[in-house]
């Protein structure tokens, strides 16, 4: 291969697949078409669904409190609808544009996720923290009350407590594997970055 | 939310359509476009089982970018940037280096001579490989040479200026060539 032609070399690298493998990659295409096809439907559906709920429980119960709660639910949805949208548009962005707007945007996305993750992690101890001095300081709950009957059940105190702290080991761990993933991401994004910048600043005149 | 579902009737030629901001049905734009956009999973991720997640990936940005395509550019143009920038993003997911595996991928099944298929299987598969272990910014530029894009339209692509393609394209050839020597 000493003869070095890009035009030659052109042709090797587009040979055209064979009809196998051009059937596999039309099967594969339409079923990735039909998936998404199939998210979106089911978007349309929940956000219906929720709808004709809170609609049917307004009707049958006429009360501020179901208007409030209904109201609640599908402002919430609209919320989560919204953000996946805008989380779209950012994706098909770095998507449809310069390598290294991508590469800017990834490490943006990495960056705050990592922050999110920290803030999780070094804020969760506290909160569990007070959460549970708050319990034990205010008055104990009434027999006769959902949370008085269940704390009569013998061993459900130490039962609560260790599926809490179990609840949080797994949570700091997850957290702290994602945070050296992120990292580890993170340094190979800003790699690529240097890279791109350093063939563009070689290139500067 | 799919304008490139309607049906709308693709240019003629398929390589060059879209011109125009019209795009072909999905199903067209595969059997059009599906050969180069697994050419270019295949020369960012050697793992064959990887590779068959990020062309799925690349078919969904594909699917979900269309809507935006506005016919400034050609289709191939606009499928090749959606399949270069998913294909990087893939890669620097992925925890471990970038294997160097056997690319399993066929060619003609009626190669007249299979001493010249052998050949020619030989040599794209040294090539994929080389083209794989270049830095980033060049291996970009080497495949859409190799896709047979213009240096036109890859500059316009990587929005960067000429004198830097070509700096990056001499680099990258000096790379490749080398790699292809030592082989």
């Amino acid at each position: 291969m000493s003869d070095f032609d890009l035009d030659r070399l052109g042709d090797v690298w587009r040979q055209q697949p064979d009809p196998a493998e051009m059937e596999r990659l039309q099967r594969t295409a339409i079923a990735v078409a039909r998936r998404a096809r199939l998210a979106a439907i089911l978007d349309i559906c929940t956000a219906v669904a929720v709808a004709a709920v809170v609609v049917i429980l307004v009707i049958t119960n006429p009360k501020t409190q179901t208007v409030v709660m209904g109201s609640a639910a599908i402002l919430v949805l609209l919320g989560s609808n919204i953000r996946l949208r805008k989380l779209r548009q950012v994706e098909l962005k770095g998507l449809t544009g310069t390598t290294e707007d991508m590469l800017d945007q990834s490490i943006a996305r990495v960056e705050t996720t990592l922050r999110h993750h920290k803030f999780t992690l070094y804020g969760t101890p506290p909160i569990f923290l007070v959460t549970w001095l708050g319990f034990a300081a205010t008055e104990a709950p009434r027999h006769d009350s959902i949370l008085g009957s269940l704390r009569d059940i013998p061993g459900f105190r130490p039962i609560l407590l260790g599926a809490a702290i179990a609840g949080a080991v797994a949570l700091a761990i997850f957290l702290i594997v994602s945070i050296r993933r992120g990292r580890r991401e993170l340094n190979r994004l800003n790699a690529m970055r240097d890279a791109y910048r350093q063939e563009r600043d070689a290139a500067a005149p | 939310m799919e304008p490139h579902q309607s049906g709308t009737a693709a240019a003629p030629g398929g390589g060059g359509d879209g011109a125009n901001g019209a795009v072909p049905p999905f199903e067209r734009i595969v059997a059009d476009y599906g050969p180069l956009i697994s050419r270019i999973a295949m020369s960012y991720e050697a793992d064959p089982n990887l590779r068959e997640d990020l062309t799925q990936q690349i078919f969904l940005a594909v699917w979900q970018a269309l809507p935006s395509y506005r016919g400034d550019s050609s289709l191939k143009t606009f499928i090749a940037r959606v399949a270069q920038n998913r294909s990087i993003s893939f890669v620097t997911k992925q925890v471990r280096q970038p294997r160097l595996a056997e690319l399993p991928e066929r060619l003609e099944a009626d190669t007249p001579n299979p001493e010249e298929e052998a050949i020619e299987l030989n040599e794209r598969e040294m090539l994929m490989q080389a083209t794989r272990r270049l830095p980033l910014p060049q291996r970009e530029v080497i495949i859409l040479v190799l896709e047979g894009f213009s240096y036109a339209e890859i500059a316009n692509m990587l929005d960067i200026a000429p004198n830097a393609l070509a700096l990056r394209l001499s680099r990258a050839k000096t790379a490749l060539k080398s790699m292809l020597e030592h082989k």
